[in-house]
């Protein structure tokens, strides 16, 4: 009998992240999971694999790798997501995934990888 | 607090172009909230909706209801999404708290409980630490997990240090009780595109290898995250390679499939087969096709409880005998 056993370990080490280029490099887990899930996966209606490539080791993603261009099409949107809540909406510092901001992934998207039609 | 919601879908009363309305609407929250309660009799699996059993003003079994002589019962919820915090239901703690207060009413303690997946939210060590603090007070022997694509957004690393023990590959097992055979699959660490499910040639292989020196007369029960049937592709809601699987346990005289992932009760038999859906513990999502994407499904907040039949509301009693019920209970004389 093989059983799945749930028990309490140590709290993880933060997690380092290596290829951030829009998103804050000291980001922590919980507030890049968030924007991951809440922001791209429910706002464009899609799962990770969409801009993340395959490992190699054919486990799971390679959060990292700059494989997909999927991935640079989504910093270009944020940076530009971030360019319009500051030069319109006049927010002094607008960060992906904060709530105050006026223009987000779904104002446009509402669900659809591609704003429009698919 | 957000000036705009994430992409949640809104509850429009009067109905509206984005294809739901209100009898729709309502049809989809009467899915939603509670487990089910599985008994076993002669190798044939029957589902009960627990909020038809349980009487909301008593917290006991409903008056003047018998429930069959069984073999043994189990329990499975899903879809806890604990850390959600979103307009579709700000408190999945508590919501998950009723249905293991209705658990704890039911006539006799299962065997075990099987979570079907989505423990979490955003796979956060304080997250699965709170779902396992409160499933602490379940009173059942056995607690079995399989993960969802919300468990694994680390390549499933916390997942398994917590839950993988004496299991294999990304986290799946098999184990026998009462002469079924139980198999957990996980069909959310790899991934293909359109966000369906996947199993692997790994753990396929792994699944024909524990079914082998098994008797075809053994009942098999196999749970996993995503629906192992294509429910609606288009939304990711099947897997793409459980033909494969399906075929290993066609030679089985009784296969029943459980499983999670999009918040409602449905229900298919194919031959040997019977597949079925299990509702969320935290919020509902839209019917196959019923809106023009999946996803949390948001509700005035004075009426959430209500609906996810935690509660009241006789409408949701009244429809709550959806594809989850097989067979109605028993009326005492």
């Amino acid at each position: 009998m093989i059983m799945g056993i749930a028990a309490t370990s140590p709290r993880p080490p933060v997690t380092k992240y290596t290829n951030l280029k829009v998103l804050p490099k000291d980001i922590s887990s919980k507030e890049l999971m968030g924007i991951m899930v809440d922001d791209f996966q429910d706002g464009l209606g899609v799962t990770c694999n969409f801009c993340h490539a395959n490992a190699k080791d054919g486990h799971g993603l390679d959060f990292a790798s700059d494989a997909k261009p999927e991935k640079e099409v989504a910093r270009n949107m944020m940076r530009m997501t971030l360019g319009i809540n500051k030069k319109y909406f006049k927010i002094k510092h607008p960060v992906i995934g904060n709530g105050a901001l006026d223009v987000t992934c779904g104002t446009c998207h509402k669900g659809h990888a591609f704003p429009g039609g698919d | 607090m957000k000036k705009q919601h994430h992409h949640e879908l809104e509850y429009i009363p009067d109905g509206d172009s984005d294809g739901i309305d209100r009898r729709g609407f309502l049809k989809c929250m009467a899915w939603a909230g509670t487990g089910v309660f599985w008994m076993m009799t002669g190798g044939v699996l029957k589902s009960y909706g627990m909020s038809q059993m349980i009487d909301k003003t008593t917290g006991q079994l409903k008056k003047g209801l018998v429930l069959p002589t069984t073999d043994f019962s189990f329990v499975q919820i899903s879809d806890s999404h604990i850390g959600f915090n979103k307009a579709a239901n700000p408190d999945v703690l508590g919501t998950l708290q009723a249905t293991i207060d209705k658990i704890n009413n039911l006539p006799s303690a299962p065997s075990f409980v099987l979570h079907t997946g989505d423990l979490s939210h955003l796979a956060q060590a304080e997250e699965f630490d709170t779902l396992e603090q409160s499933l602490k007070s379940v009173k059942t022997e056995k607690i079995f997990y399989v993960p969802g694509e919300h468990d694994v957004t680390d390549n499933g690393k916390l997942y398994l240090e917590r839950y993988g023990k004496g299991t294999n590959g990304d986290g799946w097992y098999s184990f026998d009780s009462n002469g079924v055979h139980f198999i957990g699959l996980v069909n959310v660490t790899n991934h293909v595109d359109g966000g369906l499910g996947y199993l692997g040639p790994d753990q396929i292989k792994w699944l024909e290898k524990d079914l082998k020196p098994l008797s075809s007369s053994t009942p098999i029960v196999v749970f996993a995250h995503i629906p192992m049937w294509a429910i609606y592709p288009q939304w990711g809601w099947g897997t793409e390679d459980s033909a494969q699987a399906l075929l290993l346990l066609k030679r089985f005289g009784s296969v029943s499939v459980l499983n999670g992932h999009i918040h409602q009760t449905i229900q298919k038999v194919e031959g040997n087969i019977t597949f079925h859906t299990a509702t969320s513990t935290a919020f509902p999502q839209p019917a196959p096709g019923g809106a023009p994407f999946p996803g949390p499904m948001k509700v005035p907040e004075e009426k959430l409880r209500s609906l996810l039949g935690l509660t009241s509301v006789n409408y949701q009693e009244h429809n709550h005998s959806l594809a989850i019920t097989d067979m109605p209970l028993i009326k005492s004389e």
